[in-house]
């Protein structure tokens, strides 16, 4: 009896210490992210660490997501305010009617691509997918593979989906895949089955990646939250672009499956793909209408969208 | 006549059902974004014909083949489980890790032991569907009726003539209820396994959510539905073609 009371008075303490804290820790603002922590999204998590929101009441958090997050249908349907998505997942969305906007470009240059091993000899996309003994793992469904096997057409390899990792390619002369020409590469190197990788973007289609996204409801609901978040994130980029180790060891803590010397490598090896001529003059993640036009132009000409949104309504360079 | 009225009281709900969601689509109550209007999934479901139709030829060759699979496997099992009671205690709990066994986490592995394409997903197909064959079979080959297995022994029948005349045809109703269950079930596990294998409509749904085209997902999920609907009616036609003649469940008679 003594011990069940003591039980009961040690959780209404606890109760009321939660609701206590609650009351006193600052409202979370979370981007939600559409892959694990990796370097390709160091800066929000630098951002997060260097505390760089300048608003004392909201704190910055960052959502990991896997896959198959879709987060720009939860940004769409309100379920989160802010998310990372893919510019060419931007231009769709509004093709279909919602007010989804990118805020801040990472990647000036797309790093995806498809990488191959240096042992098969292949030296070009071209010959890859007219290779009828290859296998290519390529995501079912994204600009850039429907992209690839339009310009390219008739591909004679063979196109398997893609489902993360390496096991394949480093069993498989002939297996090629899609990549983040900064990061696979690397692991496939580690491995001793070193890779040759070509950048789609080399080929034509060049969307803005890592985008961070909202709504223009939300826009419209806090400008100020919006311009802070915008302002923080690129904060947060350029503190990581010039020191990433702490946000580099931190997201080692989350993801286990790469190491810290791989993730020192790829944010030095990204900077380039970030960072521009223009971005220097402009300001880190800015955007173009010239470029979401090419965009447009090209998902639509792949039929992956039926109307064409106007390309200064995609974006806001705040 | 009477076939037809038969079908008329699942139709309300659905006539329903979809009309509500027209008009809730089309009076923008909810944005077509999110749950596309039946009027566009019927327009995606013309627009992707013909390649909903080979994806939807793929998925049931592979749901049907991993059926099959699990029908001649698992009550082959239940079988030999059911000849003794100490294989039973021994293997039967094993045979609940198909159950429990999580497809959408094993079929990146299948791919890496069967390669990409078919074989990994009439696997997948199969681990879903085993278990309802085994643990059905099982069942009915248990629940023969005493009576009947004293006079069999009366008659000295052998072991085989018992499992082949009396115990088997007792067990058919089970087994033709496990292989119900089973049948809806093969066609989830063909879908996820072309997840990762590729092909069929898996790979359908996967690429159109994608591309944000709910409508095509839905019309790709509408024909999956369909196919697990037609594998069931295949079945009930068995089930009635086997059993009309003496059992009393095929028979019309109210149960």
């Amino acid at each position: 009896m003594i011990v069940r009371i003591f039980v009961l008075v040690a959780l209404i303490c606890s109760i009321g210490s939660t609701t206590f804290a609650t009351k006193a820790t600052k409202k979370t603002i979370e981007v939600t992210l559409n892959w694990k922590a990796e370097p390709e999204f160091g800066g929000f998590y630098q951002a997060v660490l260097g505390k760089t929101l300048k608003r004392s009441w909201e704190e910055l958090a960052v959502v990991e997501g896997g896959a198959s997050t879709p987060t720009i249908q939860m940004v769409a349907a309100g379920k989160i305010d802010f998310a990372i998505a893919n510019g060419d997942e931007v231009v769709i969305s509004q093709a279909l009617g919602t007010d989804v906007v990118a805020l801040f470009a990472t990647y000036q240059t797309d790093p995806h691509g498809i990488m191959v091993r240096e042992d098969s000899g292949v030296q070009n996309l071209k010959e890859l997918l007219s290779k009828p003994d290859f296998t290519i793992a390529l995501q079912r469904g994204i600009g850039s593979t429907l992209f690839v096997q339009k310009k390219f057409a008739p591909v004679k390899a063979k196109i398997v989906p893609f489902t993360g990792g390496i096991t394949n390619y480093l069993a498989d002369k002939k297996f090629a895949q899609q990549c983040f020409v900064t990061s696979e590469p690397l692991a496939a190197k580690k491995q001793g089955k070193p890779a040759r990788a070509f950048l789609i973007a080399d080929e034509g289609y060049n969307p803005y990646s890592v985008v961070l996204v909202t709504r223009k409801q939300v826009i419209a609901r806090d400008p100020e939250l919006v311009k802070a978040v915008v302002a923080a994130v690129r904060q947060g980029w350029m503190d990581y672009l010039a020191k990433p180790e702490a946000a580099n060891k931190h997201m080692a803590g989350l993801n286990k499956s790469m190491d810290l010397e791989t993730f020192n490598k790829i944010a030095i090896g990204q900077k380039n793909l970030i960072e521009t001529a223009d971005t220097k003059k402009s300001g880190l993640g800015t955007m173009t209408a010239a470029r979401w036009k090419i965009l447009v132009d090209q998902l639509f000409e792949m039929k992956l969208i039926k109307k064409k949104p106007d390309p200064t309504a995609l974006f806001q360079n705040l | 006549m009477s076939r037809l009225r038969s079908l008329f009281p699942p139709l309300v709900p659905l006539i329903g059902f979809v009309i509500l969601f027209e008009f809730l689509v089309r009076w923008g109550i909810i944005p077509s974004y999110l749950v596309p209007a039946p009027s566009e999934v019927v327009s995606a479901i013309l627009e992707i014909r013909s390649e909903l139709f080979a994806a939807a030829m793929g998925t049931m060759t592979a749901a049907v083949v991993g059926l099959l699979l699990s029908f001649v496997v698992g009550s082959s099992f239940a079988i030999c489980l059911s000849l003794s009671e100490f294989a039973r205690k021994a293997f039967y709990p094993y045979a609940v890790f198909f159950q429990t066994v999580p497809i959408i986490a094993v079929a990146p592995i299948l791919v890496i032991w069967f390669g990409f394409g078919q074989p990994t997903v009439i696997a997948s197909a199969f681990i879903v569907s085993i278990f309802p064959v085994i643990a059905s079979t099982l069942l009915g080959l248990r629940s023969t009726d005493p009576a009947l297995l004293d006079l069999f022994k009366l008659y000295s029948a052998r072991p085989l003539q018992v499992m082949w005349r009396l115990r088997l045809p007792y067990a058919l109703p089970e087994i033709f209820s496990g292989l119900r269950i089973a049948a809806g079930l093969s066609v989830i596990g063909a879908i996820v396994g072309e997840f990762i294998g590729g092909g069929g409509l898996g790979s359908l749904v996967d690429t159109a959510r994608t591309m944000q085209r709910i409508d095509q997902v839905f019309a790709a999920v509408l024909i999956s539905s369909l196919i697990g609907l037609v594998m069931i009616a295949l079945i009930n036609y068995l089930s009635w073609w086997a059993l009309k003649n003496w059992h009393h469940s095929e028979r019309g008679e109210d149960v």
